[in-house]
Order: structure tokens, then sequence, then C-alpha cells
């Protein structure tokens, strides 16, 4: 058989491909924010709308669904609901009492006011695309005010922080990714350490505390501010068990995040910014 | 066979891709994009297997997250291979396709976790041989699964070039 000579161009054509891809995996590589790429901005810029009437679509639909199956043990549930409510306002009503109190002690001895921050809702159109990362795609970008290394909340807890960001969409890395880093401490004994993410079921490790510090198991962990990324005391989860190796230096502190990170469908991008979080930490915390 | 109908399957794989791993978890196994390129270079086609694999492969990269070109990279050489193996051999009966796309999927796999080693880029299923092992084996069984239902749905959409397909090989193999 006499080789048609398209074919026989066709493996310099692969060896083509495959160097111009070698060049552009080598140019995003050594590229400290090779996740911000022209090429994606374009892609995801196009997709997002898309991505966003489809969701709604999909939304309006199994949220009919759910309203009618909800209507089932809807009386019960309106029995309990009451119950909380009543619980609730006393416990409203005592919260009033001590943040006043708080307050009139705080003005007292001049302490600085936590500083309140812009934040706007966006939805989740996308996410995990992939088994290798963990990302979220959010339905607001440049256009709305949102820029990299931005905190995305929810009203429990962090999610995560902002890598990517086109005109009308960004893309959020949780903080279960492996990749991910937040400034922690520890509320109650105030050990500073790290947030990583662990990639399994959803859970982070606090790393960097001495196995000779006291650690309990349902301790809240909050930001520290020091990543200059999550504003200070934020709430990121609560110890949920310690894996001590005992000829180790360091506790093995496992998290859950008070977000629910790996199925959320609303979130809050605060719109801070490096500079706002050094101003509210002050000349000293930034050098430690 | 119709360039813009293959450039929109690219586009409704990718769309897909982004769309439906937000609602269902496993699709995080299934690669629509590499499936696409299977098919495609199944058709004994090494320019139109090549062309796919770049496109849909770069696509991925830029829905998924990572670097550009790892994905791209994975599935132009698999649409090549298959491509060029597709000639020499006969894998128009299905449970050979099947066996294609398990053992592309598996390549696809240890190419963008070897790629991604290259360029010290730390992946969670690397942590350990067997969560490797693991990860492989799960994404070739979803993606062989997914093709199932994804070739038969190609198949009746590129029907024409489907039987012209077959015919051909029916002539150089059989005849």
């Amino acid at each position: 058989m006499s080789a048609n000579p398209t074919s026989q161009k066709a493996p310099w054509v692969l060896a083509i491909l495959l160097l111009s891809q070698v060049v552009l995996m080598s140019t995003y590589a050594q590229h400290p924010e090779s996740e911000q790429s022209i090429l994606r901005t374009w892609i995801m810029t196009v997709f997002t709308p898309v991505a966003r009437a489809a969701d709604s679509v999909i939304s309006a639909v199994t949220g009919a669904v759910a309203g009618y199956t909800d209507l089932r043990g809807a009386r019960e549930e309106n029995i309990r609901l009451k119950a909380d409510v009543e619980r609730l306002t006393k416990e409203l009503n005592e919260a009033h009492e001590r943040t006043g109190e708080y307050d009139r002690l705080k003005a007292q001895i001049n302490l600085p006011n936590l500083p309140q921050y812009r934040a706007i809702a966006a939805n989740v159109v996308a996410r995990d695309t992939n088994l290798w990362f963990k990302r979220l795609t959010i339905d607001r970008g440049t256009l709305d005010g949102v820029k990299r290394d931005m905190a995305v909340t929810t009203t429990t807890g962090i999610v995560g922080r902002v890598i990517h960001v086109g005109p009308n969409h960004a893309r959020v890395q949780v903080i279960t990714d492996k990749y991910a880093g937040v400034g922690a401490m520890l509320q109650n004994s105030r050990r500073m350490g790290e947030v990583r993410g662990l990639d399994q079921e959803a859970r982070c490790e606090l790393k960097n505390i001495r196995a000779t510090d006291q650690v309990q198991v349902g301790e809240a962990v909050v930001t520290t501010g020091l990543d200059r990324i999550y504003p200070k005391g934020l709430m990121v989860g609560h110890v949920e068990r310690i894996e001590n190796d005992p000829h180790g230096p360091w506790h093995k502190i496992i998290v859950l995040p008070s977000a629910p990170v790996d199925r959320i469908e609303q979130v809050m991008v605060l719109l801070v910014e490096q500079k706002d979080i050094e101003k509210e930490l002050g000349p000293e915390e930034i050098v430690r | 066979m119709q360039p813009f109908k293959i450039a929109l399957t690219i586009i409704i794989a990718l769309f897909l891709q982004l769309l439906l791993s937000n609602y269902f978890r496993f699709f995080r196994y299934i690669d629509l994009p590499l499936l696409v390129t299977i098919y495609f270079s199944l058709q004994r086609a090494p320019f139109l297997g090549m062309a796919v694999g770049v496109f849909s492969g770069i696509g991925g990269d830029a829905i998924g997250g990572g670097i550009l070109g790892v994905g791209g990279f994975a599935k132009t050489l698999i649409g090549y291979l298959i491509a060029v193996t597709s000639i020499k051999f006969s894998l128009e009966h299905p449970l050979a396709r099947l066996a294609v796309v398990a053992i592309a999927s598996a390549a696809n796999t240890v190419l963008h976790a070897g790629l991604n080693l290259m360029l010290e880029q730390f992946l969670p299923t690397l942590e350990t041989w067997g969560a490797f092992g693991r990860s492989v084996g799960w994404k070739a069984l979803s993606d062989t699964a997914a093709a199932l239902v994804i070739f038969i749905v190609l198949d009746r959409v590129f029907a024409e070039h489907a039987q012209a397909r077959q015919m051909a090989i029916r002539r150089r193999f059989y005849d």
C-alpha cells in the first residue's frame, strides 16, 4: 500500500501541535498568575451567561418539585419552627443586651470598631469540572467590582478566594482545595496556624499548632487576616478531630468548614482588597 | 463531515461538562471533551482526531482550571494515536470502541498527572499510588459507561458519516 502524502504529514503536524502546547504550558507554568489567562477569560465569558440561564431554568424546575414534596410534613415543620422562633427571639433579646453592654465597655476603653465590608451576592454557576481542582465559578466579575484575591464567604463562614476574574464571572478556589491556604487561629486559645485544604470529604487541616498547645474538639477556627486575603475574625470552621502523632511536634487538627463548600449555591464576595486588610491589621501584625 | 457541526459538538460537550458537574458530583469522573475526541479519532482521520483533541483539550483546560495546554497536549496525542490505530486495525465493533475508550481514559489521566508533575504542580489524586490507581480506574470506568450513551447519540447526529465509515472499513478489512 502506498502511503498517502497527507497521512505522511500527520506526524509532523502532531509534532508541531504538541510543541506549541509545550510552549503554552511552560509559559503559564512559570507565570505566578497562570489562572488569569486571556483564553480562559474569553471562553468563560461566553459560557457563563448560558450556564447562568440554564441554572435558572434547572433551579426553577427543581424548586417547583421540591416545593411540592416539601408540602408533605409541613404541619409538623410549622409546629417545630414556631418553637424555634420563640427560643430564637429570647436568644436575640439576650444578644441585644450583651451587644449594648459590649459597646458601652468598648467606648470606655476606646477600642476601635470592627470594619464593615461591602459585599455582593453571587450564584455558583459551575464547580469541579474535573478530578484535579476544586473550583467554583460565580456569576459576578470585574463589572461588579470583583478583583483577584477577594474573599468569598457565606453567612456561616468563608468559602474561598477569587483566583481568576473575567467581566461577568469569577473563579473561586475553595478552602478545601489542596492548593488553598488561610491564615487562621483557634478562637479560644488564639494560637495561630495555617488552614490547608485536604481535598478529602470537604475537610481542611489546621497546621503549625504545637503539640503542647491545648486544643478542644469543637473549638472554632477563625481567620487572622495575616494572609491579607481574608479579613480578621471570619469563621473558618470547627475542630472536628485531632489526629496526633505521639512523637510529632505539631498537632494534626482536622477542621470541618462552617460553610457547606461542597454543595454551596449562593455566596458573597467581600469587596475588600489587600490594602484594606493591611490598614485594619496595623504595621505590627503585618510584620509578624 | 461539516466542520461547523463538529465545532458545535465540541462546544456542547464543554458546556455540558461545565453545567452537569455543578449538579452531579460523579460528573467529575467523566470527561466529555475526551469522549468527543475519541469518537472523532475513530473516524480514521488523524488530522480530524488531532484538531478535535487540540480544541476540546484546551477548552477543557479553560473551563477546568490548572495550566492551559496540559489537557490539550494529552488529548491531541490521544486523538492522533487512536486515529492511526483505527487505520491499521478495525475498531468498529462496539466492544472494541469501549476498550479504546477505557485505554484512552487511563492514558489521559496518566498523561495529565505526568505533565502536571513535570510542571511541578501538585495534584491531590497523586498523593499515594493507591489513590492514583483508584482515580485512573474510576475515571476509565465512568468514561466507558458514559461512552455507551454518548457514542449512540453521536452516531445518530453524524449518521451519514458513520455509514460511509462502516462501508469503507468493510472494504478495507473484509472484502
